[in-house]
């Protein structure tokens, strides 16, 4: 009798408490919500920018995401670099080196990127030539549309490059 | 129960547990009114809660103020009209629980001895809400927050010779302005609720120490209410207290879905404007009365802020207004009588407090306004005649 | 029993108090909002409404295009954008589809007397006095013919109202620099992206129709919408401003479902814990 005096109180008490936790649950998940990126922030989630405007030899910058990504117009006097290219001669790098995040200065003398921050060398291609950095420089997902690249939108030729494991 | 007996070792869990809740007795014969102070510490939880998350969005710069509450939070961040709607509704909310528990303090006596330290701290809880929520009120930056503030503000001129000097002093400015703002906000988002949390706790210690009134308002001894008067905080009155909050909820959460406006004024929604003043300025629902007080002395302003003053702050002194031995409103049929005047004085003062105050609505103000004093001037006089019927009766 | 008549009296009070601030208080401090008049039955005039297009075409070329452009038949202004604001501090709208969103009597008394039909002694069209009454309903029936029809609730706000009032919210901007506004209307007409919320609709909707009788005295033209364009646009104004609105009802019934179930297992417990107690 007693025992299931006490049992039937205690169902109703975890039944209570498991129904508090669902809408604590709830609570949470509004909550988890509120930290997504605004709106405006998604909007900048792709960049386009039009590659015929880079001169033979010149690097443009473009920030995507916050991040700057270099756009080099390799002349014939730089690294040949096949697979990395993302159209003819084209070189397309996220600017941020693979060792600790710094970002790697173009020095025009040598054709080659500098890192400040620990000596790191990288070449026209974004390989990772001499110092501490593990890998080349990542190549952004992107999709060509004629002269234009889309960055932050997967076409065919990175998802070819990917699946060479060029991209990293 | 290892677990269990480790921290008891520790810190003495068990004894705590007893102390606080299992062996710690309120008296039987409460209603459902003694449930508001906990509810008060619930919709306290609930401001808390959802205005951290207002804080992360909102910036507190005149610039910027209106457009990161109404687009930024309203619109962009999922969910955040939901944490704006609730922390509106709550503050409103929050005074409707409060006059509720005051009111029960005051017909059931629960003021005097010993629980005066009790009433002083409620006291000051209730005006560090109120101040929590006029600086909060500024934060939206739309004309009706800027308005109270400037029009508020502008009260303290009167004060003699200080006055002017003071009022710049307070907004930093010579006109309600970004330091106003910046500095509300720092008020409104730590000093303020960090005070609350002081005296809330001094509140509760004081509670616990001398134990709960009751209905009829006649002391219990512990071991009176152990044997038959009393009941256990947890689980007996801690299960009705779950009834209660659940209930209160759903009136809650209605508010914040579907009836939010009284608590989100439309003129709100309009940019604070330095150069205009909107056709219409009124304070929230919960110093309508007061304002009306302010009023109400209509032929003099010094009288009026004299008489405001005097209205927010007449009812703390109550443990040494009324000095009747008598607690309990249920045993005192002169004094149930004046309360219920007075409630209904204090609505009508509320009602008066948004009605232009003009013609006929300007003498009732004027009336209302004599009426709450005299609600408080009455006391002694009921007092005395409370202490000599008992004495002619003994 | 006892507890039943504490809750009685104290939502009583409630309900008393709440009546009184809101919609008592509401009522006295607002009192009767005007209703629109579609009508326009003030203007008297004896102007036509329709006529032929193609001679209206001839004498929109003639008489309008000095100022207006009309971008659906591929007329453009003979004044560009910036030498009219320095003249009239104000850009002349395009007339492309404005037969679809105007009161076609309020036109026909605007082209006559603009001043008079907007009510607005410095609007800054000049009046049309060389336009005899048909001419007027012969560029009506012009006008109307080139109208795009079914427009939306956008659409039509930015045409009517976007020469003058930004909505920031939707990135749609003034076409006229604020300064020259305040130079023409004394001060800056207010953004909208939050109208919906802090003006009730019927207000928003007599005033769009009169803006005198929502303001006495404000420099806002009438402009003569027709019912379906103001009620087009009120509903704009008020969809805008809060977006979420379909959101938290749905939600608002969830949250309240909850609470109903979470009162069902309190009182449950109550009653099992208080079943001794008496
Ligand atoms: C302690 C009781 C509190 C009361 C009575 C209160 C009251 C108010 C009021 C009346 C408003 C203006 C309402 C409106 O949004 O239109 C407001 C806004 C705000 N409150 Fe509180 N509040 C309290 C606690 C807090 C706490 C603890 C925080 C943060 C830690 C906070 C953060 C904010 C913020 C950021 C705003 C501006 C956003 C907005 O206006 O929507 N509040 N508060
Ligand atoms: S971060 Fe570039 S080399 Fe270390």
């Amino acid at each position: 009798m007693a025992d299931e005096k006490v049992s039937r109180r205690d169902f109703l008490l975890y039944a209570m408490g498991a129904w508090a936790a669902v809408g604590v649950g709830s609570v949470l998940y509004a909550m988890y919500k509120t930290w997504e990126p605004l709106p405006e922030v998604k909007a900048q989630a792709t960049v386009t920018f039009d590659l015929s405007s880079v001169e033979p030899g010149q690097i443009k910058v473009v920030s995507w995401r916050g991040k700057p990504v270099f756009v080099l117009r390799r002349t014939p006097d730089m690294a040949k670099c096949d697979g990395r290219s993302v159209k003819g001669d084209y070189t397309v790098v996220l600017g941020i080196c693979t060792h600790l995040g710094c970002i790697p200065n173009w020095e025009p003398d040598k054709k080659i990127w500098h890192c400040p921050c620990h000596g790191g060398e990288y070449d026209a291609c974004g390989k990772n030539i001499f110092g501490p950095p593990p890998r080349p420089l990542d190549v952004p997902p992107f999709k060509l549309e004629g002269n234009t690249i889309v960055l932050g939108e997967e076409g065919p030729e990175y998802k070819q490059m990917k699946e060479k494991g060029l991209t990293v | 129960m290892k677990f269990m007996d480790w921290l008891d070792e520790r810190l003495a869990v068990r004894q705590l547990i007893k102390v606080m809740l299992t062996e710690y007795y309120v008296p039987k014969n409460i209603n459902f009114l003694w449930s508001f102070g906990v509810l008060i510490m619930v919709v306290f939880a609930i401001l808390v809660v959802s205005g951290i998350f207002l804080l992360m969005y909102y910036k507190p710069d005149s610039h910027l103020a209106f457009d990161s509450v109404n687009k930024t939070i309203m619109m962009d961040v999922e969910y955040g009209w939901l944490f704006r709607h609730t922390h509106a509704v709550a503050a409103s909310i929050m005074f409707l629980v409060l006059y509720v528990h005051m009111a029960r303090g005051i017909y059931y006596g629960s003021f005097k001895a010993p629980r005066e330290i009790v009433w002083i701290t409620g006291y000051i809880l209730f005006v560090l809400m109120a101040a929590t929520a006029f600086t909060g009120y500024l934060l939206p930056w739309g004309q009706m927050s800027y308005w109270a503030a400037q029009t508020i503000t502008t009260l303290f001129e009167k004060i003699p010779f200080i006055g002017p000097d003071l009022v710049v002093w307070i907004r930093g400015n010579y006109i309600v302005e970004d330091a106003t703002l910046t500095r509300f906000f720092a008020l409104h988002v730590v000093f303020l609720p960090l005070l609350l949390i002081v005296f809330t706790a001094i509140h509760l210690y004081a509670v616990r120490i001398v134990g709960s009134n009751n209905e009829d308002g006649i002391e219990l001894t512990k071991e009176e209410k152990k044997h038959g008067k009393g009941i256990p905080f947890w689980p007996v009155f801690m299960a009705k207290e779950f009834f209660v909050i659940s209930v209160f909820l759903i009136f809650f959460f209605y508010l914040v879905f579907y009836q939010y406006k009284f608590a989100m004024d439309p003129i709100n929604f309009t940019p604070a404007d330095y150069l205009q003043t909107p056709t219409h300025i009124y304070p929230e629902w919960y110093f309508l009365a007061f304002y009306e007080v302010l009023r109400g002395f209509f032929f003099s302003q010094n009288l009026g802020l004299i008489a405001f003053v005097l209205s927010m702050f007449i009812a703390a002194f109550l443990p040494w207004l009324d000095t009747s031995p008598i607690k309990s409103g249920n045993h005192r049929p002169l004094y149930k009588i004046l309360f219920f005047i007075f409630v209904a004085d204090f609505v009508f003062l509320t009602i008066l407090g948004k009605l232009p105050p003009t013609g006929l609505y300007a003498w009732l103000g004027f009336a209302g306004s004599l009426v709450y004093f005299a609600f408080f001037f009455a006391l002694p006089i009921i007092s005395r005649i409370e202490k000599k019927k008992l004495e002619g009766g003994r | 029993m006892k507890e039943l008549k504490i809750l009685l009296i104290l939502v009583v009070v409630v309900l008393v108090g709440y009546w009184g601030i809101e919609p008592y208080a509401h009522s006295v401090m607002h009192g009767e909002v005007k209703k629109p008049d579609y009508n326009y039955s003030d203007l008297k005039t004896t102007a036509a409404t329709t006529g032929d297009p193609a001679k209206g075409k001839e004498l929109f070329v003639a008489n309008c295009a000095s100022c207006h452009g009309l971008k659906n038949d591929g007329i453009n202004p003979g004044m560009d954008k910036n030498a009219a604001i320095a003249s009239f501090n104000v850009v002349p709208p395009d007339l492309s589809n404005i037969a679809a969103i105007l009161d076609h009597k309020f036109l026909a008394a605007f082209i006559k007397n603009p001043q008079q039909a907007t009510e607005n002694p410095k609007f800054a069209m000049p009046p049309m006095a060389q336009l005899s009454d048909e001419d007027v309903g012969h560029i009506i029936a012009y006008l109307s013919s080139v109208a795009k029809k079914n427009l939306d609730g956008k659409e039509i706000t930015i045409e009517a109202c976007g020469r003058c009032h930004s909505i920031k919210y939707q990135k749609i901007y003034a076409e006229t620099p604020a300064e020259n506004l305040k130079a023409y209307l004394g001060k800056v007409p207010p953004d909208l992206s939050v109208m919906g919320k802090a003006k009730e609709l019927e207000y928003l909707e007599t005033f769009i129709n009169n803006p005198q009788n929502g303001l006495p005295g404000t420099s806002m033209p009438r402009l003569g919408l027709t019912k379906e364009s103001t009620e087009k646009v009120v509903a704009y104004l008020d969809q805008i401003a809060d977006p979420h609105r379909e959101q938290r009802n749905k939600l608002g019934m969830w949250v309240i479902g909850y609470l109903v179930v979470m009162v069902g297992l309190t009182f449950a417990w109550k009653k099992k814990i208080w079943k001794n107690i008496h």
